[in-house]
């Protein structure tokens, strides 16, 4: 019997000439952002690609030099475009892409390609996220919103149950209907987003393959919890009509109120710092160090030199005492750097967590962060390459120094040889394992878990109690 | 007669809508989220007021400090390091020195925070500000909070107002009809034209007193009005509402007189909502994206790095163009012997004329992408508003680029300023202190808002015109008993 349900409800929504239009629509919707996102994403990568190695060879070509004027020097740190994010460009529009590595100081990640746009394009940015996000489940409620509530309309809600079938069952084939009917819209995507996935990942495909197919169970339970919901109120609703006004204002406040409530309570229950506040603290700090964490004076790092080598002179030190000077300072500035960017990023993952926490009002906020967690374009994974590229410096500079102590003596005149700098090992970054994405991200899991079987209680319930006519 | 009958439409009205339930609670609601964004809107004014300030202090901070060490110099002290040297011209005019220059809040962002939230407001001017230095990013804000936007008057007015509108007034006729009142209101003497446009009349009415009076009472709170630049600002910025409510008010009318039924007309209202607002901005995005994709500001840093490695090798040759440049400011440098300072400054200046063609050639890659980008806003009335609103705010980009090209010249003259005493390796004193060039920012006179609003708010008045003359042509056919 619930095989006759299914089959009419879907051939119902297939034959409806309003579906077609709709469906047709949100479809090219979602895969010409596919492709566009595929064209764009693989374009940006190659020319972060090209810029990395451009980076490298301007490091390796600078010839004869001090280390530590090579430190000055530095290297750029380009951000690379996972796989994923074709699907999903998150937040990357308005983190930098870039990062500048050199002594003494951590820097801001600058070029946000969102600085260059138009204010149009901020409000409207398409991706297939976001057509997963809003579109489709505005396509659910369309074909939901009469399958109980209109059958009670023309009166067939009593003839249907008179054949003996469960509400349950009769429930369950109508959600079965309408997720073949959507089936045709999402198996097309979904394949070419996986074809795109093969096609466009530079190394084995393996990963952001597994990504790409939790991110396929995350959607499929988002669509699940509209369907169910949708079901409920179509039961409940005294019409269909009031079952659409309903269910458009839940969408309404699931997509366009709830995620922009959660920006003003993230910034009001954990407010940031202004830049230029933020960068007199730093500088502060960098200045007069802060309690524990001391700016090391280099008379005091000569002293205990000379008295670890039971020496008179700083000429005599078999070792360049600048250099261990220098390396001290890293330390000290490291500290401070740690304290407040650390702060700073703790600040933007507690705002975060609200986000998450208010996906009690609406699930595209659990949905939101898995998407971009799993696309690898979230603030987390942004810090998660910052971070990488901070030890990266710190770990070169520390080289550098190190060779500038170990191969000189202080105050002579030391250049390090040109074919020196291609043994620095050069910056190379590995994306997060899926775990540790979805480990970060277990609260939006359970908001998910909890809207899903929110909605198939209501369903269940809303069904078992709906009035026949 | 007709004025009788008028008031008798508008008092039958009045008591329609008061006893409309759904009314009685949707109305409130938006008075609340008007509010609401509005209190968000000023507590980011305040932040950025409260920002700015901290901005200019460091200035006076930082010339105290510049004047204290070179009194304890004058004095017969030692500078602490000969890079610290205030008596320096590159330290007085360098980051020690610097100037910091600040951007007011636009006299509206309470209503429109629009890309205030994005773009730098304020930055350090020394003599090494070049093209490098537009490139740093703006406030310190959460990616995430960025990328979602914010919950302000403009966000309201731009999604919500129209189911506002639509909420109230999708019914309008058809509801008269299905009650089986239109054929008695329509056999007195009164056509469907007067009836339709007198209910939505006093509808809009009370939707554009909400609207508007939350605004008006945002911006007298938020101490607006001070001078005449705002209140062109505020007209524009409620003509801009007024129109975009008429929009919505002159679709309903036109659905309405198609003679459909009431849920027919919701969801044909809602869809043109759909369409209008959230599908035909991002269809026009990915056309934009994928027709006239951003130039990339990758390359800026590979040019820079390769510029000043350049320079660096070159500084002696540099120098000695730069004089042959610049005569009047060999001073009494002598060529064959040029101090530290000179040469630096010759391979700076070099790098910052590489950058300059550099990002020349990315500004006008960008302005003729942007305004390709912009031409399509007409297909979307939304896209229309939102602009028409923060530009009116003074938080489109607009005002920010008048803003960065004044700091620009500004720091040309900063420069001008400095560089013929490094070149001659003239000594400062305190005494320059108070003859520093100034930052005064011009701001937008009322005329360039006014200009740049005219072509999107008159596609906007056409728009409804259009729609306007096909409801009163649909209105014109309406039959009581139909």
């Amino acid at each position: 019997m619930i095989r006759h349900i299914v089959r009419k409800e879907f051939m119902d929504v297939v034959r409806d000439g309003r579906f077609r239009w709709c469906a047709a629509l949100v479809g090219a919707l979602l895969l010409v952002s596919l492709g566009t996102g595929w064209v764009q994403s693989r374009n940006a990568q190659k020319e972060l690609a090209a810029a990395q190695a451009t980076a490298r060879d301007h490091w390796e070509s600078q010839g004869e030099k001090n280390p530590h004027s090579a430190a000055h020097y530095g290297v750029y740190a380009f951000k690379p475009r996972l796989a994923l994010s074709f699907v999903d460009e998150g937040v990357d529009p308005y983190t930098g892409t870039s990062v500048f590595l050199e002594a003494h100081r951590q820097n801001d990640f600058l070029l946000r390609p969102a600085q260059d746009a138009t204010p149009a394009q901020r409000i409207g940015a398409l991706t297939a996220a976001q057509v997963l996000q809003h579109l489709v489940p505005l396509l659910i409620i369309l074909l939901t919103f009469g399958a109980l509530a209109g059958e009670r309309e023309r009166g067939t809600l009593r003839q249907l149950l008179a054949t003996g079938i469960g509400r349950l069952e009769l429930a369950m084939g109508k959600a079965l209907g309408v997720a073949a009917a959507l089936a045709l819209l999402l198996v097309p995507a979904a394949v070419v987003g996986a074809a795109a996935i093969v096609v466009g990942s530079p190394g084995p495909a393996t990963s952001p393959l597994v990504r790409g197919a939790v991110l396929a169970g995350i959607y499929l339970a988002y669509f699940a919890t509209f369907i169910g919901l949708s079901l409920a109120v179509s039961a409940r609703a005294p019409s269909a009509r009031t079952a659409l006004v309903v269910l458009l204002a839940v969408w309404v406040v699931n997509g366009l109120v709830a995620p922009r409530v959660a920006v003003d309570f993230s910034k009001w229950l954990y407010p940031t710092p202004s830049a230029v506040e933020f960068a007199h603290n730093l500088e502060q700090e960098m200045a007069d160090g802060v309690e524990g964490v001391d700016r090391p004076d280099r008379a005091a790092v000569t002293q205990n030199l000379l008295a670890q080598y039971n020496l008179e002179n700083v000429e005599d030190l078999p070792i360049n005492a600048i250099g261990v000077f220098l390396q001290e300072s890293e330390k000290f500035g490291n500290q401070i750097f740690d304290r407040n960017y650390g702060a700073l990023w703790d600040t933007f993952e507690r705002q975060g967590y609200v986000h998450e926490a208010l996906a009690v009002t609406a699930p595209l906020l659990a949905v939101r962060t898995l998407s971009m967690g799993l696309a690898g374009t979230d603030v987390e994974q942004h810090r998660h390459f910052a971070i990488a590229a901070e030890e990266y410096r710190r770990d070169l500079v520390e080289r550098l120094n190190g060779d500038l102590t170990e191969n000189s003596r202080t105050g002579e005149v030391y250049l390090a040889t040109a074919d020196f700098w291609s043994q620095m090992p050069p910056f190379r970054y590995d994306a997060p394992e899926v775990s540790w994405v979805l480990k970060n991200r277990v609260l939006s899991l359970l908001m998910l878990g909890l809207w899903l079987a929110a909605a198939f209680v209501a369903a269940t319930y809303a069904v078992r109690r709906a009035e026949v006519a | 007669m007709q004025t009788k009958t008028t008031k008798t439409i508008l008092l039958n009205e009045w008591r329609l809508l008061a006893a409309d339930r759904t009314l009685r609670i949707v109305l409130p609601l938006f008075v609340v989220l008007f509010a609401y964004a509005l209190a968000n809107g000023m507590a980011w004014v305040r932040f950025q007021e409260h920002t700015v300030q901290v901005v200019r202090d460091g200035n006076v901070q930082r010339t105290d400090a510049l004047e204290r060490d070179l009194t304890a110099i004058e004095n017969g002290g030692q500078p602490s390091s000969p890079f610290r040297d205030p008596r320096s011209a590159n330290v007085m005019g360098g980051p020690r020195g610097a100037r910091s220059v600040a951007l007011d809040p636009g006299p509206l962002t309470a209503l429109a925070v629009g890309q205030s939230d994005l773009l730098p407001y304020y930055y350090d001017v020394s003599i090494y500000t070049n093209e490098s230095t537009f490139l740093q990013n703006g406030e310190v804000e959460n990616p995430l909070n960025l990328m979602v936007g914010r919950f302000d008057l403009a966000f309201v007015a731009v999604y919500l107002l129209p189911l506002l509108v639509l909420a109230m007034s999708f019914n309008v006729l058809s509801g008269e009809r299905e009650q089986g009142t239109l054929a008695l209101t329509l056999s007195q003497p009164v056509s469907a034209r007067r009836f339709v446009t007198v209910k939505l009349a006093f509808r809009a009415l009370l939707v554009m007193a909400a609207a508007v009076g939350v605004s008006l009472a945002g911006i007298l709170i938020s101490g607006g009005f001070g001078s005449s630049g705002p209140l062109g600002r505020v007209l524009l910025w409620c003509a801009a509402l007024t129109v975009y409510a008429l929009f919505w008010f002159s679709l309903t009318a036109w659905i309405n007189s198609l003679g459909r039924s009431s849920s027919w007309n919701a969801t044909v209202l809602v869809g043109a909502w759909l369409v209008l607002v959230v599908v035909l901005p991002a269809a026009i995005n990915i056309a934009a994206g994928l027709l006239h994709p951003l130039p990339s500001r990758v390359e800026m840093i590979t040019a820079q790095r390769e510029a000043s490695n350049d320079a660096v090798n070159r500084r002696s040759e540099l120098l000695a163009r730069y004089l042959e440049d610049h005569p009047e400011l060999a001073g009494g440098g002598d060529a064959d012997e040029p101090n530290r300072a000179a040469l630096a400054w010759a391979a700076t200046d070099a790098v910052n004329r590489r950058l300059e063609a550099v990002s020349e050639r990315h500004r006008m890659g960008r302005d003729e992408q942007n305004d390709l980008v912009r031409r399509y806003r007409f297909l979307s009335p939304a896209l229309l508003v939102q602009e028409l609103l923060i530009d009116a705010a003074g938080t489109g980009d607009a005002r920010f680029a008048r803003f960065q090209s004044q700091v620009r010249a500004f720091a040309g003259q900063w420069q001008s300023f400095f560089v013929p005493a490094i070149l001659a390796g003239e000594k400062m004193s305190a005494d320059v202190l108070p003859t520093l060039p100034d930052f005064n920012f011009v701001d937008e006179s009322l005329g360039d808002v006014g200009q740049r609003a005219t072509v999107p708010l008159s596609a906007l008045i056409i728009l409804v015109g259009l729609v306007g003359v096909g409801a009163w042509v649909g209105l014109g056919r309406v039959r009581g008993a139909g």
